[in-house]
């Protein structure tokens, strides 16, 4: 297999050479572009790399959570998160699913440091946070379905100190107000990779901005690693590292 | 455009077979999603990624020994990637959601028949900038099926299914821009509504032992499109109708290590539309195509073609868990009555004739009984004697590396 994989590089790297060179410039030019397009969505995907949307495995009553990358390192969201497990699957009636409520906050610790450190920048506010709830049913004994809800909101407010006010074509801006916010469904499968390991695929689903995502996720008791795609956002793979406690 | 149109038609028609399998459950779901995401670097151009999504949900409901509902969801998404000529740019995205309700009744112990409904929202948009709800091909379609299937072979799952479908189709924000400009008074009744049609498909599909083949008729009649008179050059009293036949036919077989699932399938597109190009908006006289090209040039039967395309897909199971896969896609379409134009936009005596041939090699590894990832790398050639390419790539070569991952239940 080994043997295999580097065939395979040299191959490709044979045939790159034949194309024209890669222009990051131009690339990256693009993605800056993007991002002052449209900067609340650039920075909402990676709140939704820090909200917990997998169900709490079978047993377990309540979780908390923390993301590490890439929302606190090097991001600077301070953020927590927790999952709360209103009742196990079958318990009330057999057949009926499992239901977890789930919920976090996170703050941009950078955009007040920013704030602090500027003249022209009298106060920056970068934060948001995402309530829903999860229903998960089990379809074989390996395989856990989930389907759930969450609302997503993050806020982002600058005010510029008089003097330095944002220049837009000839109109100065005191402050901006801005933000990005949705309701989602969300769609997923989970199966067990060991004792205590799990791994997940899933879809979320924008209704009002049609943002969508999908999350790839192995998580064992205390870390999740993860495998975020926003198919229409500036970085498309957002690899996720995320440390929780499950109670 | 068609193209996608017929693609989510056909699509919604192969859904049906997709949870057959029938136990004595009251419910069995249906889950399916896939997941891919590549780099495609082109010739022509600079280097780009795009994805696909693909997310089937369905519940099947056991009412009674004979009678079933089955309700699915399908989501899906196409990013940007190498396109086949004349259909996308690379940028194109589109987006859509479907929903399908079929009841399933048997009839003895061989026949069944499944009266449906389908409803599907598809956006379109050709860059992240744009709004997906402003989309100038944003489609709604809604519609009907009757579906039959007649068992021959228990043992060997042969079936010969035969689908009639009706579909409305409306573009709410397609709007035809020149005649908006010609015309400003007199917008939404003459300009909007060119692409709202009514489609209709019936198709024939017999299976049996891991064989499958097909018959395909479909036709798109056009609501208020007109048709281009080829000799004056105006629209004239008829509606655009397009008629399309497709045959295919392949298998799934495994044998020993290797697991093979070749495709192949001929299509003949026809419409009644005839095309008038206009290289200058200040030549003269309009000529036929067949008397030499012009400023502003008829071209009878321009969308005409015939395509022929051979997909084989090839997986060597070198362990339970490991596969070192190939495979090699072929499409060729030839235009009956569209000349191949040169560099400087004018029409040459040969019929214009596209090929486009991807090889893809991969490694797949099985991570349980219902999920696989999957690393490919492809290589893509399309050649064309259509040498303007001022709008659309007609030749040129790709390489795309990237990761798939399924998860089927």
């Amino acid at each position: 297999m080994k043997k295999l994989t580097i065939a395979l590089a040299v191959l490709m790297s044979l045939n790159g050479s034949s194309f024209a060179a890669i222009d990051w410039e131009s690339k990256g030019m693009q993605m800056v572009g993007e991002i002052v397009a449209n900067p609340s969505a650039f920075f909402y995907d990676f709140q939704q790399d820090l909200e917990g949307t997998t169900p709490l495995p079978p047993g377990k009553t309540f979780s908390v959570q923390t993301g590490l990358f890439p929302t606190l390192l090097p991001m600077s969201y301070l953020n927590l998160s927790g999952k709360y497990r209103l009742h196990g699957e079958g318990r009330l009636a057999p057949g009926v699913p499992q239901l977890d409520l789930i919920g976090g906050y996170c703050d941009m610790y950078a955009a007040r440091l920013v704030a602090r450190n500027s003249d022209s920048i009298d106060s920056a506010k970068l934060n948001g946070y995402y309530l829903g709830a999860i229903l998960s049913s089990s379809v074989s004994p390996k395989i856990r379905t989930f389907w759930g809800y969450k609302r997503s909101v993050l806020g982002a407010k600058f005010e510029f100190t008089p003097g330095n006010e944002l220049d837009l074509l000839g109109t100065k801006v005191g402050n901006v107000d801005t933000g990005f916010k949705d309701d989602f469904l969300m769609a997923g499968i989970e199966t067990p990779k060991g004792i205590n390991k799990f791994w997940s695929m899933q879809l979320n689903y924008g209704v009002r901005t049609q943002t969508f995502s999908t999350k790839l996720s192995w998580y064992g008791p205390h870390f999740e690693l993860g495998l975020n795609i926003y198919p229409e956002g500036v970085l498309v793979f957002h690899p996720v590292w995320n440390f929780h406690v499950l109670f | 455009m068609k193209k996608t149109i017929l693609a989510l038609a056909m699509m919604s028609a192969a859904n049906s077979y997709a949870a057959v399998a029938e136990d004595s459950k009251i419910f069995t779901p249906y889950f399916d999603m896939t997941l891919m995401e590549a780099a495609y670097l082109p010739s022509k151009g600079n280097i780009f990624s795009g994805g696909n999504i693909n997310t089937q949900v369905g519940l099947l409901s056991k009412i009674t020994k004979k009678d079933s509902l089955f309700g699915l969801y399908s989501f899906n998404y196409n990013g940007p990637a190498f396109q086949p000529q004349d259909t996308k740019q690379f940028t194109d995205r589109d987006m859509s959601h479907g929903f399908n309700f079929e009841y399933r009744r048997s009839l003895g112990e061989k026949f069944r028949v499944r009266p449906g409904v389908s409803f599907v929202t598809n956006y379109a948009r050709s860059g992240a900038n744009e709004a997906w709800q402003n989309g100038l091909y944003n489609m709604n379609s809604k519609g009907g099926q009757l579906a039959a299937d007649y068992s021959f072979d228990f043992e060997r799952n042969g079936f010969l299914t035969a689908t009639y479908i009706m579909r409305k189709v409306e573009f709410p924000n397609y709007t035809d821009l020149l005649r908006e400009f010609k015309n400003a008074d007199n917008t939404a009744e003459t300009s909007g509504g060119l692409q709202d049609q009514l489609l209709t498909q019936f198709s024939l599909r017999p299976n049996w032992n891991g064989f499958f083949a097909g018959y395909t008729y479909t036709q798109q009649v056009y609501k208020n499109q007109m048709v281009v008179d080829a000799h004056s050059g105006v629209y004239g009293n008829t509606k655009q109708k397009d008629k399309t036949t497709t045959i295919d036919g392949g298998f799934r077989q495994r044998l020993w290590i290797f697991e093979l699932s070749p495709m192949l399938s001929y299509s003949a597109h026809r419409s009644n539309q005839n095309f008038l190009r206009y290289k200058s908006a200040l030549g003269g006289d309009i000529t036929r195509m067949t008397e030499g090209s012009n400023d502003i040039t008829m071209v009878p039967k321009n969308y005409d073609y015939n395509e022929a395309s051979l997909i084989v897909p090839v997986d060597l199971n070198v362990t339970g868990k490991w596969a070192i896969g190939g495979a090699l896609n072929v499409t060729r379409r030839v235009y009956t009555d569209r000349g191949a134009r040169d560099v400087d936009n004018n029409y040459t005596l040969s019929k214009q004739k596209n090929l486009m041939s991807t090889l893809t090699g991969s490694i797949r590894k099985r991570m349980n009984d219902v999920a696989t990832v999957r690393l490919f790398y492809s290589i893509v050639v399309a050649s064309s004697n259509n040498k303007f390419e001022k709008y659309m790539p007609s030749n040129y070569t790709g390489n795309s590396v990237g990761v798939a991952y399924q998860l089927s239940y």
